[in-house]
Protein backbone atom coordinates (compact mmCIF):
# COMPACT_ATOMS: atom_id res chain seq x y z
CA UNK A 1 0.00 0.00 0.00
CA UNK A 2 1.50 3.37 -1.36
CA UNK A 3 1.45 6.09 1.30
CA UNK A 4 -0.83 8.24 -1.01
CA UNK A 5 -3.38 6.46 -0.59
CA UNK A 6 -2.79 5.06 2.88
CA UNK A 7 -3.45 8.65 3.77
CA UNK A 8 -6.44 9.10 1.48
CA UNK A 9 -7.63 5.96 3.26
CA UNK A 10 -7.06 7.54 7.17
CA UNK A 11 -8.57 10.38 5.84
CA UNK A 12 -11.93 8.84 4.45
CA UNK A 13 -11.96 7.10 7.54
CA UNK A 14 -11.48 10.06 10.28
CA UNK A 15 -13.93 11.58 8.17
CA UNK A 16 -16.81 8.55 8.25
CA UNK A 17 -16.48 8.80 11.82
CA UNK A 18 -15.75 12.03 13.23
CA UNK A 19 -17.86 11.92 16.18
CA UNK A 20 -16.85 8.69 17.87
CA UNK A 21 -12.56 9.83 17.08
CA UNK A 22 -13.25 13.36 18.88
CA UNK A 23 -14.56 10.64 21.39
CA UNK A 24 -11.37 8.74 21.57
CA UNK A 25 -9.84 12.18 21.58
CA UNK A 26 -11.21 13.02 24.47
CA UNK A 27 -11.47 10.11 26.70
CA UNK A 28 -7.62 9.68 25.84
CA UNK A 29 -7.37 13.29 26.87
CA UNK A 30 -8.93 12.54 30.26
CA UNK A 31 -7.53 9.21 31.54
CA UNK A 32 -3.71 10.64 30.69
CA UNK A 33 -4.43 14.01 32.16
CA UNK A 34 -5.57 11.91 35.70
CA UNK A 35 -2.39 9.95 35.07
CA UNK A 36 -0.33 12.72 35.20
CA UNK A 37 -1.88 14.36 37.77
CA UNK A 38 -1.53 11.18 40.15
CA UNK A 39 2.04 10.12 38.69
CA UNK A 40 2.99 13.89 39.79
CA UNK A 41 1.68 13.81 43.16
CA UNK A 42 3.25 10.83 43.83
CA UNK A 43 6.33 12.65 42.37
CA UNK A 44 5.80 15.45 44.78
CA UNK A 45 5.55 13.35 47.86
CA UNK A 46 8.55 11.82 46.91
CA UNK A 47 10.13 15.49 46.34
CA UNK A 48 8.51 16.80 49.57
CA UNK A 49 9.91 13.85 51.63
CA UNK A 50 13.41 14.03 50.50
CA UNK A 51 13.21 17.68 51.50
CA UNK A 52 11.06 18.04 54.74
CA UNK A 53 12.79 14.90 56.06
CA UNK A 54 16.42 16.95 55.43
CA UNK A 55 15.08 19.38 57.28
CA UNK A 56 12.58 18.07 59.85
CA UNK A 57 14.09 17.95 63.68
CA UNK A 58 13.75 16.12 66.65
CA UNK A 59 13.11 18.62 69.17
CA UNK A 60 13.89 17.83 72.93
CA UNK A 61 11.31 20.12 74.77
CA UNK A 62 12.89 21.03 77.81
CA UNK A 63 10.47 21.68 81.62
CA UNK A 64 8.82 24.49 82.35
CA UNK A 65 7.78 25.71 85.77
CA UNK A 66 4.10 24.54 84.67
CA UNK A 67 4.98 20.88 83.39
CA UNK A 68 5.38 19.22 86.68
CA UNK A 69 2.84 16.42 86.08
CA UNK A 70 5.74 14.59 84.08
CA UNK A 71 7.37 12.66 86.07
CA UNK A 72 11.07 14.12 84.56
CA UNK A 73 9.90 17.00 85.71
CA UNK A 74 8.75 16.86 89.46
CA UNK A 75 11.54 19.40 90.69
CA UNK A 76 10.09 22.17 88.17
CA UNK A 77 11.61 23.83 85.28
CA UNK A 78 15.06 23.03 84.11
CA UNK A 79 18.00 23.01 86.01
CA UNK A 80 21.60 24.58 83.89
CA UNK A 81 23.04 21.52 85.07
CA UNK A 82 20.03 19.34 83.57
CA UNK A 83 20.76 21.64 80.10
CA UNK A 84 24.17 21.13 80.54
CA UNK A 85 23.76 17.46 81.10
CA UNK A 86 21.16 17.01 77.57
CA UNK A 87 23.71 19.21 75.59
CA UNK A 88 26.76 16.72 76.70
CA UNK A 89 24.28 13.47 76.05
CA UNK A 90 23.51 15.08 72.64
CA UNK A 91 26.79 15.60 71.62
CA UNK A 92 28.20 11.77 72.90
CA UNK A 93 25.64 10.72 70.38
CA UNK A 94 27.63 11.78 67.67
CA UNK A 95 27.42 10.82 64.43
CA UNK A 96 23.90 10.41 64.87
CA UNK A 97 23.38 13.62 65.83
CA UNK A 98 24.22 15.98 62.74
CA UNK A 99 23.80 18.97 64.56
CA UNK A 100 22.38 20.83 67.90
CA UNK A 101 20.46 24.19 67.53
CA UNK A 102 19.56 25.54 71.35
CA UNK A 103 16.24 27.60 71.34
CA UNK A 104 15.98 29.74 74.65
CA UNK A 105 12.74 30.64 75.78
CA UNK A 106 12.84 34.31 74.83
CA UNK A 107 13.17 32.59 71.29
CA UNK A 108 10.65 30.16 71.66
CA UNK A 109 8.38 32.69 72.82
CA UNK A 110 8.83 35.19 69.86
CA UNK A 111 8.52 32.60 67.28
CA UNK A 112 5.18 31.91 69.21
CA UNK A 113 4.34 35.06 68.78
CA UNK A 114 5.01 35.45 65.66
CA UNK A 115 3.07 32.26 64.13
CA UNK A 116 0.05 32.80 66.39
CA UNK A 117 -0.05 36.48 66.09
CA UNK A 118 -3.28 36.79 65.14
CA UNK A 119 -4.81 34.80 67.82
CA UNK A 120 -7.38 36.31 70.34
CA UNK A 121 -5.24 33.80 73.35
CA UNK A 122 -1.90 35.08 72.43
CA UNK A 123 -1.98 37.30 75.55
CA UNK A 124 -2.63 35.10 77.47
CA UNK A 125 -0.06 32.81 77.70
CA UNK A 126 2.42 34.02 79.51
CA UNK A 127 5.97 33.55 78.35
CA UNK A 128 7.28 30.67 81.08
CA UNK A 129 4.71 28.77 79.81
CA UNK A 130 6.39 28.07 76.05
CA UNK A 131 9.04 25.30 77.00
CA UNK A 132 12.94 26.31 75.83
CA UNK A 133 14.56 23.45 74.09
CA UNK A 134 16.96 21.64 71.52
CA UNK A 135 16.70 21.40 68.27
CA UNK A 136 18.84 18.25 67.02
CA UNK A 137 18.89 17.06 63.27
CA UNK A 138 19.89 13.28 62.40
CA UNK A 139 22.33 12.02 60.12
CA UNK A 140 19.69 9.11 59.82
CA UNK A 141 15.85 10.43 60.62
CA UNK A 142 14.51 7.17 60.58
CA UNK A 143 16.61 6.57 63.74
CA UNK A 144 14.39 8.89 66.16
CA UNK A 145 14.01 6.05 68.56
CA UNK A 146 17.28 6.58 69.54
CA UNK A 147 16.98 9.86 71.21
CA UNK A 148 13.45 9.46 71.92
CA UNK A 149 14.43 6.76 74.34
CA UNK A 150 17.47 8.26 75.63
CA UNK A 151 16.30 11.57 76.37
CA UNK A 152 12.38 10.78 77.02
CA UNK A 153 12.83 9.95 80.82
CA UNK A 154 15.88 11.87 81.26
CA UNK A 155 15.64 15.06 84.05
CA UNK A 156 14.60 18.10 82.58
CA UNK A 157 12.84 17.05 79.55
CA UNK A 158 9.27 17.09 79.37
CA UNK A 159 8.71 15.62 75.86
CA UNK A 160 10.50 14.49 73.20
CA UNK A 161 8.79 15.28 69.49
CA UNK A 162 9.74 13.70 65.89
CA UNK A 163 8.55 16.56 63.39
CA UNK A 164 8.27 13.74 60.83
CA UNK A 165 5.38 12.62 62.19
CA UNK A 166 3.51 15.84 61.43
CA UNK A 167 4.86 16.25 58.12
CA UNK A 168 4.27 12.53 57.69
CA UNK A 169 0.32 13.32 58.10
CA UNK A 170 0.88 15.35 55.23
CA UNK A 171 2.55 13.06 53.13
CA UNK A 172 -0.40 10.04 54.45
CA UNK A 173 -2.92 12.80 52.61
CA UNK A 174 -0.94 13.40 48.91
CA UNK A 175 -0.31 9.80 49.01
CA UNK A 176 -4.12 9.63 49.32
CA UNK A 177 -5.19 12.39 46.79
CA UNK A 178 -2.47 10.41 44.38
CA UNK A 179 -3.60 7.30 44.19
CA UNK A 180 -7.48 8.54 43.83
CA UNK A 181 -6.27 10.23 40.81
CA UNK A 182 -4.32 7.16 39.34
CA UNK A 183 -7.29 5.29 40.24
CA UNK A 184 -9.90 7.49 38.55
CA UNK A 185 -6.60 7.25 35.36
CA UNK A 186 -7.49 3.27 35.36
CA UNK A 187 -11.14 3.99 35.02
CA UNK A 188 -10.63 6.37 32.38
CA UNK A 189 -7.82 3.96 30.88
CA UNK A 190 -10.66 1.23 30.82
CA UNK A 191 -13.33 3.80 29.28
CA UNK A 192 -10.46 4.91 26.18
CA UNK A 193 -9.63 1.10 25.81
CA UNK A 194 -13.60 -0.02 25.62
CA UNK A 195 -14.46 2.92 23.42
CA UNK A 196 -11.20 2.28 21.08
CA UNK A 197 -12.84 -1.17 20.79
CA UNK A 198 -16.32 0.26 19.90
CA UNK A 199 -14.96 2.88 17.37
CA UNK A 200 -12.77 -0.09 15.61
CA UNK A 201 -15.94 -1.99 15.13
CA UNK A 202 -17.85 0.54 13.58
CA UNK A 203 -15.02 2.27 11.67
CA UNK A 204 -15.07 -1.80 10.40
CA UNK A 205 -18.54 -2.06 9.72
CA UNK A 206 -18.75 1.72 7.75
CA UNK A 207 -15.91 0.38 5.55
CA UNK A 208 -16.84 -3.62 5.49
CA UNK A 209 -17.08 -3.59 1.55
CA UNK A 210 -13.68 -2.12 1.63
CA UNK A 211 -12.01 -4.24 3.26
CA UNK A 212 -13.62 -7.38 1.93
CA UNK A 213 -12.63 -6.29 -1.59
CA UNK A 214 -9.00 -5.57 -0.52
CA UNK A 215 -8.88 -9.28 1.09
CA UNK A 216 -10.50 -10.60 -2.19
CA UNK A 217 -7.79 -9.27 -4.03
CA UNK A 218 -5.13 -10.37 -1.70
CA UNK A 219 -4.19 -7.84 0.87
CA UNK A 220 -2.51 -9.01 3.46
CA UNK A 221 -4.03 -8.81 7.11
CA UNK A 222 -1.42 -6.10 7.85
CA UNK A 223 -1.95 -3.70 5.28
CA UNK A 224 -5.61 -4.51 6.06
CA UNK A 225 -5.17 -3.52 9.73
CA UNK A 226 -3.07 -0.38 8.92
CA UNK A 227 -5.06 2.06 8.32
CA UNK A 228 -7.37 1.53 11.08
CA UNK A 229 -3.82 1.67 13.39
CA UNK A 230 -2.74 4.59 12.15
CA UNK A 231 -6.41 6.65 12.82
CA UNK A 232 -6.16 5.64 16.29
CA UNK A 233 -2.91 6.19 16.89
CA UNK A 234 -3.61 9.80 15.70
CA UNK A 235 -6.52 9.82 17.63
CA UNK A 236 -4.68 8.98 20.63
CA UNK A 237 -1.65 10.88 19.93
CA UNK A 238 -3.85 14.11 19.82
CA UNK A 239 -5.44 12.97 23.12
CA UNK A 240 -2.59 12.92 24.75
CA UNK A 241 -1.37 16.04 22.84
CA UNK A 242 -4.09 18.01 24.40
CA UNK A 243 -3.27 16.09 27.94
CA UNK A 244 0.21 17.11 27.93
CA UNK A 245 -0.76 20.95 27.31
CA UNK A 246 -3.55 20.77 29.83
CA UNK A 247 -0.81 19.21 32.73
CA UNK A 248 1.65 21.67 31.20
CA UNK A 249 -0.88 24.40 32.25
CA UNK A 250 -1.98 23.09 35.30
CA UNK A 251 1.69 22.90 36.63
CA UNK A 252 3.40 26.26 35.23
CA UNK A 253 0.30 28.34 36.25
CA UNK A 254 -1.38 26.26 39.04
CA UNK A 255 1.92 24.95 40.71
CA UNK A 256 5.01 26.43 39.84
CA UNK A 257 3.00 29.61 39.29
CA UNK A 258 -0.35 30.18 41.91
CA UNK A 259 0.73 27.23 44.82
CA UNK A 260 4.38 27.73 44.54
CA UNK A 261 3.60 31.94 45.50
CA UNK A 262 1.16 31.24 48.21
CA UNK A 263 3.10 28.38 49.98
CA UNK A 264 6.33 30.24 49.58
CA UNK A 265 4.96 33.36 51.46
CA UNK A 266 3.83 31.25 53.90
CA UNK A 267 6.61 29.28 55.14
CA UNK A 268 9.50 30.20 52.75
CA UNK A 269 10.39 26.75 52.99
CA UNK A 270 8.53 24.74 50.01
CA UNK A 271 9.78 22.53 47.30
CA UNK A 272 7.38 21.59 44.41
CA UNK A 273 7.05 19.25 41.10
CA UNK A 274 7.60 21.52 38.12
CA UNK A 275 7.48 21.28 34.29
CA UNK A 276 11.11 19.16 34.55
CA UNK A 277 8.91 15.95 36.51
CA UNK A 278 6.38 16.76 33.48
CA UNK A 279 8.43 16.31 30.87
CA UNK A 280 10.19 13.32 32.58
CA UNK A 281 6.52 11.44 32.89
CA UNK A 282 5.74 12.58 29.07
CA UNK A 283 7.30 9.78 27.59
CA UNK A 284 5.91 7.08 29.13
CA UNK A 285 2.23 8.95 29.40
CA UNK A 286 2.76 8.97 25.19
CA UNK A 287 4.46 5.69 25.08
CA UNK A 288 2.20 3.97 27.25
CA UNK A 289 -1.11 5.96 25.03
CA UNK A 290 0.27 5.08 22.16
CA UNK A 291 1.14 0.86 23.11
CA UNK A 292 -2.20 0.26 24.75
CA UNK A 293 -4.44 1.91 21.29
CA UNK A 294 -2.34 -0.35 19.21
CA UNK A 295 -2.37 -3.23 21.62
CA UNK A 296 -6.50 -2.64 21.76
CA UNK A 297 -6.72 -1.91 18.18
CA UNK A 298 -5.39 -5.02 16.90
CA UNK A 299 -7.06 -7.24 19.31
CA UNK A 300 -10.10 -5.51 18.31
CA UNK A 301 -9.44 -5.48 14.34
CA UNK A 302 -8.48 -9.68 15.06
CA UNK A 303 -11.78 -9.94 16.74
CA UNK A 304 -13.84 -7.68 13.72
CA UNK A 305 -12.15 -7.46 11.14
CA UNK A 306 -11.90 -10.55 9.14
CA UNK A 307 -8.87 -11.16 6.71
CA UNK B 1 -4.41 -25.62 -11.93
CA UNK B 2 -7.20 -26.23 -9.50
CA UNK B 3 -7.41 -29.64 -8.26
CA UNK B 4 -10.13 -31.38 -5.12
CA UNK B 5 -9.02 -34.50 -4.28
CA UNK B 6 -11.86 -36.28 -2.04
CA UNK B 7 -13.21 -33.65 -0.99
CA UNK B 8 -15.51 -33.43 1.49
CA UNK B 9 -16.69 -30.36 3.48
CA UNK B 10 -19.31 -29.87 6.66
CA UNK B 11 -19.90 -26.88 8.03
CA UNK B 12 -21.19 -28.27 11.53
CA UNK B 13 -20.56 -31.30 13.01
CA UNK B 14 -23.99 -33.62 12.04
CA UNK B 15 -25.18 -30.99 9.33
CA UNK B 16 -25.40 -31.96 5.93
CA UNK B 17 -22.33 -32.34 3.86
CA UNK B 18 -21.97 -29.34 1.66
CA UNK B 19 -19.80 -31.50 -0.38
CA UNK B 20 -18.99 -34.88 -0.46
CA UNK B 21 -15.84 -37.15 -1.69
CA UNK B 22 -15.56 -34.93 -4.61
CA UNK B 23 -12.23 -34.97 -7.22
CA UNK B 24 -12.33 -32.31 -9.71
CA UNK B 25 -8.96 -31.20 -11.56
CA UNK B 26 -9.36 -27.87 -13.72
CA UNK B 27 -6.59 -27.43 -15.92
CA UNK B 28 -4.68 -23.96 -16.95
CA UNK B 29 -6.40 -22.00 -19.57
CA UNK B 30 -9.44 -24.29 -18.89
CA UNK B 31 -13.25 -22.99 -18.74
CA UNK B 32 -15.78 -24.94 -16.91
CA UNK B 33 -19.21 -24.26 -15.88
CA UNK B 34 -20.36 -25.87 -12.11
CA UNK B 35 -24.03 -26.20 -12.46
CA UNK B 36 -26.53 -27.26 -10.12
CA UNK B 37 -29.56 -26.67 -7.89
CA UNK B 38 -29.68 -23.77 -4.87
CA UNK B 39 -27.63 -25.60 -2.29
CA UNK B 40 -25.80 -28.52 -4.52
CA UNK B 41 -22.53 -27.08 -3.24
CA UNK B 42 -21.78 -24.88 -6.11
CA UNK B 43 -20.59 -22.04 -3.97
CA UNK B 44 -18.85 -24.22 -1.72
CA UNK B 45 -16.89 -25.23 -3.70
CA UNK B 46 -15.98 -22.06 -5.28
CA UNK B 47 -15.12 -20.90 -1.52
CA UNK B 48 -12.98 -23.80 -0.98
CA UNK B 49 -10.54 -22.94 -3.76
CA UNK B 50 -10.65 -19.15 -2.46
CA UNK B 51 -9.51 -20.32 1.08
CA UNK B 52 -12.88 -18.86 2.82
CA UNK B 53 -13.69 -22.51 3.84
CA UNK B 54 -10.66 -25.53 4.56
CA UNK B 55 -11.91 -28.51 3.41
CA UNK B 56 -13.08 -31.18 6.36
CA UNK B 57 -11.44 -34.27 4.45
CA UNK B 58 -9.52 -34.42 1.26
CA UNK B 59 -6.73 -32.12 -0.22
CA UNK B 60 -7.22 -28.88 -2.90
CA UNK B 61 -4.12 -27.33 -4.31
CA UNK B 62 -5.13 -24.33 -6.22
CA UNK B 63 -1.97 -22.34 -8.96
CA UNK B 64 0.60 -24.84 -6.99
CA UNK B 65 -0.06 -24.17 -3.42
CA UNK B 66 -1.24 -27.11 -1.26
CA UNK B 67 -3.76 -25.22 0.71
CA UNK B 68 -3.82 -27.04 3.69
CA UNK B 69 -0.13 -26.84 4.08
CA UNK B 70 -0.88 -22.76 3.17
CA UNK B 71 0.03 -20.96 6.37
CA UNK B 72 -3.03 -18.28 7.17
CA UNK B 73 -0.57 -15.50 6.75
CA UNK B 74 0.76 -16.56 3.45
CA UNK B 75 -3.01 -17.36 1.88
CA UNK B 76 -3.59 -13.32 0.89
CA UNK B 77 -0.14 -14.59 -2.07
CA UNK B 78 -2.86 -16.66 -3.29
CA UNK B 79 -5.57 -14.23 -3.34
CA UNK B 80 -3.59 -12.53 -5.42
CA UNK B 81 -3.61 -15.31 -8.10
CA UNK B 82 -7.36 -15.20 -8.17
CA UNK B 83 -9.88 -12.96 -9.33
CA UNK B 84 -13.36 -13.12 -7.96
CA UNK B 85 -17.06 -11.93 -9.36
CA UNK B 86 -20.13 -12.08 -7.15
CA UNK B 87 -23.61 -12.12 -8.46
CA UNK B 88 -24.21 -8.42 -6.72
CA UNK B 89 -21.17 -6.98 -8.10
CA UNK B 90 -19.77 -5.46 -4.93
CA UNK B 91 -18.78 -2.09 -6.20
CA UNK B 92 -17.54 1.08 -4.03
CA UNK B 93 -20.70 3.52 -4.58
CA UNK B 94 -18.96 6.24 -3.55
CA UNK B 95 -15.67 5.66 -6.31
CA UNK B 96 -16.01 5.99 -10.19
CA UNK B 97 -15.85 3.09 -12.44
CA UNK B 98 -11.71 3.71 -12.73
CA UNK B 99 -11.57 4.29 -8.73
CA UNK B 100 -13.36 0.72 -8.48
CA UNK B 101 -10.87 -0.42 -10.88
CA UNK B 102 -8.16 1.41 -9.59
CA UNK B 103 -8.67 0.32 -6.25
CA UNK B 104 -7.60 -3.30 -6.74
CA UNK B 105 -4.15 -1.77 -7.66
CA UNK B 106 -3.46 0.70 -4.98
CA UNK B 107 -4.26 -1.63 -2.29
CA UNK B 108 -2.03 -4.28 -3.74
CA UNK B 109 1.14 -1.23 -3.78
CA UNK B 110 1.18 -0.66 -7.44
CA UNK B 111 2.98 2.33 -8.97
CA UNK B 112 1.03 4.97 -10.17
CA UNK B 113 2.05 4.92 -13.83
CA UNK B 114 1.13 1.30 -13.88
CA UNK B 115 -2.38 1.76 -12.28
CA UNK B 116 -2.70 4.51 -15.04
CA UNK B 117 -1.87 2.74 -17.69
CA UNK B 118 -3.60 -0.91 -16.62
CA UNK B 119 -6.73 0.54 -15.17
CA UNK B 120 -7.91 1.67 -19.22
CA UNK B 121 -6.62 -1.17 -20.73
CA UNK B 122 -9.01 -3.55 -18.28
CA UNK B 123 -11.78 -1.20 -18.86
CA UNK B 124 -10.93 -2.02 -22.61
CA UNK B 125 -11.35 -5.34 -22.10
CA UNK B 126 -14.93 -4.96 -20.80
CA UNK B 127 -15.80 -2.62 -23.46
CA UNK B 128 -16.17 0.44 -20.55
CA UNK B 129 -13.32 2.71 -22.01
CA UNK B 130 -15.89 5.72 -22.41
CA UNK B 131 -17.45 5.03 -19.02
CA UNK B 132 -14.40 5.34 -16.61
CA UNK B 133 -15.89 8.89 -14.92
CA UNK B 134 -19.43 7.26 -14.15
CA UNK B 135 -20.97 6.65 -10.65
CA UNK B 136 -21.94 2.59 -10.44
CA UNK B 137 -25.59 3.65 -10.11
CA UNK B 138 -25.20 5.22 -13.28
CA UNK B 139 -24.97 2.12 -15.12
CA UNK B 140 -26.99 -0.90 -15.85
CA UNK B 141 -26.56 -4.31 -14.34
CA UNK B 142 -24.77 -5.81 -16.90
CA UNK B 143 -22.51 -2.86 -17.07
CA UNK B 144 -21.83 -3.11 -12.99
CA UNK B 145 -20.93 -6.54 -13.82
CA UNK B 146 -18.22 -5.20 -16.46
CA UNK B 147 -16.92 -3.30 -13.89
CA UNK B 148 -16.75 -6.52 -11.72
CA UNK B 149 -15.06 -7.67 -13.80
CA UNK B 150 -12.76 -5.33 -14.62
CA UNK B 151 -11.82 -5.05 -10.99
CA UNK B 152 -10.94 -8.84 -11.08
CA UNK B 153 -8.90 -8.73 -13.96
CA UNK B 154 -7.16 -6.01 -13.71
CA UNK B 155 -4.35 -7.47 -11.42
CA UNK B 156 -4.14 -10.36 -14.09
CA UNK B 157 -4.62 -13.46 -11.92
CA UNK B 158 -4.53 -16.72 -14.06
CA UNK B 159 -7.66 -17.79 -12.35
CA UNK B 160 -11.64 -16.06 -12.52
CA UNK B 161 -14.20 -17.42 -10.35
CA UNK B 162 -17.14 -16.25 -11.30
CA UNK B 163 -20.07 -17.17 -8.68
CA UNK B 164 -23.36 -16.65 -10.34
CA UNK B 165 -22.21 -13.45 -12.20
CA UNK B 166 -25.40 -13.56 -14.75
CA UNK B 167 -28.18 -14.41 -11.68
CA UNK B 168 -28.81 -10.70 -12.06
CA UNK B 169 -29.38 -9.68 -15.48
CA UNK B 170 -31.38 -10.53 -18.53
CA UNK B 171 -30.63 -13.05 -20.81
CA UNK B 172 -29.39 -10.70 -23.40
CA UNK B 173 -26.68 -9.15 -20.91
CA UNK B 174 -25.74 -12.68 -19.55
CA UNK B 175 -24.66 -13.42 -22.89
CA UNK B 176 -22.61 -10.59 -23.02
CA UNK B 177 -20.83 -11.23 -19.61
CA UNK B 178 -20.23 -14.94 -20.38
CA UNK B 179 -18.82 -13.30 -23.78
CA UNK B 180 -16.42 -11.30 -22.15
CA UNK B 181 -15.43 -14.33 -19.89
CA UNK B 182 -15.16 -16.27 -22.69
CA UNK B 183 -12.35 -13.60 -23.86
CA UNK B 184 -10.81 -13.69 -20.93
CA UNK B 185 -10.75 -17.31 -21.07
CA UNK B 186 -8.48 -17.48 -24.70
CA UNK B 187 -6.25 -14.92 -23.45
CA UNK B 188 -5.02 -18.29 -21.20
CA UNK B 189 -7.00 -17.14 -18.08
CA UNK B 190 -8.76 -20.38 -16.17
CA UNK B 191 -12.06 -19.40 -15.53
CA UNK B 192 -14.39 -21.83 -13.03
CA UNK B 193 -17.96 -20.42 -13.23
CA UNK B 194 -20.96 -21.20 -10.98
CA UNK B 195 -24.21 -20.96 -12.52
CA UNK B 196 -27.65 -22.01 -12.90
CA UNK B 197 -28.43 -20.30 -15.94
CA UNK B 198 -29.66 -23.04 -18.56
CA UNK B 199 -29.41 -20.64 -21.35
CA UNK B 200 -25.87 -19.71 -21.00
CA UNK B 201 -24.41 -23.06 -20.51
CA UNK B 202 -25.93 -24.62 -23.82
CA UNK B 203 -25.29 -21.59 -25.85
CA UNK B 204 -21.53 -21.63 -24.33
CA UNK B 205 -20.92 -25.32 -24.73
CA UNK B 206 -17.92 -25.63 -22.22
CA UNK B 207 -16.88 -28.28 -19.88
CA UNK B 208 -19.81 -28.84 -17.34
CA UNK B 209 -19.53 -30.15 -13.82
CA UNK B 210 -22.44 -31.04 -12.25
CA UNK B 211 -22.77 -31.05 -8.67
CA UNK B 212 -26.04 -32.80 -6.64
CA UNK B 213 -26.28 -32.55 -2.95
CA UNK B 214 -22.49 -32.02 -2.49
CA UNK B 215 -21.47 -34.63 -5.13
CA UNK B 216 -20.21 -34.46 -9.17
CA UNK B 217 -22.53 -36.55 -11.15
CA UNK B 218 -21.77 -35.62 -14.18
CA UNK B 219 -18.20 -34.20 -15.21
CA UNK B 220 -18.68 -33.71 -19.58
CA UNK B 221 -16.55 -31.69 -21.79
CA UNK B 222 -18.33 -29.53 -24.10
CA UNK B 223 -21.72 -30.07 -22.33
CA UNK B 224 -25.22 -28.53 -21.85
CA UNK B 225 -27.33 -27.82 -19.20
CA UNK B 226 -30.49 -30.14 -20.56
CA UNK B 227 -28.20 -33.27 -19.39
CA UNK B 228 -28.33 -31.79 -16.26
CA UNK B 229 -32.66 -32.03 -15.67
CA UNK B 230 -32.27 -35.71 -17.53
CA UNK B 231 -30.24 -37.36 -15.67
Amino acid sequence: MRPGFLLGEIGNGLRRNVSMVVSVVLVTMVSLFFLGIGLLAQQQVSTAKGYWYDRVQVSIFLCTPDSTDVASCAGGAVTQDQRDQIAADLEGLDPLVAEVYYESNADAYERFREQFRNSPVLDSIPQEAIPESFRVNLSDPSRYEVIRQAFEQAPGVESVEDQREVVDKLFTFLGVLSVGALALAVAMVACAVLLISTTIRLTAWSRRRETAIQRMVGASAFSIYLPFILETVLATLLGAGLAIALLWGTVRFGITGFLSELLAGESGLISLVGERDLWLITPFLVGGALLLAVLTAWTALRRHVRV
Amino acid sequence: MITLEHVSLRYTKGDPWALQDVDLDVTRGEFCFVVGQSGSGKSSLLRLVIVENAPTLGRVLVAGHDLGQLPRRRVHVLRCQIGTVFQDFRLLSGKTVSQNVAYVLQVLGAPGHEIRQRVPETLALVGLENKGKRLPHELSGGEQQRVAIARAMVNKPPILLADEPTGNLDPDTSAEIVAILERINRSGTTVLMATHDTTIVDQFRKRVVQLHEGRVVRDQAEGGYREVVRS
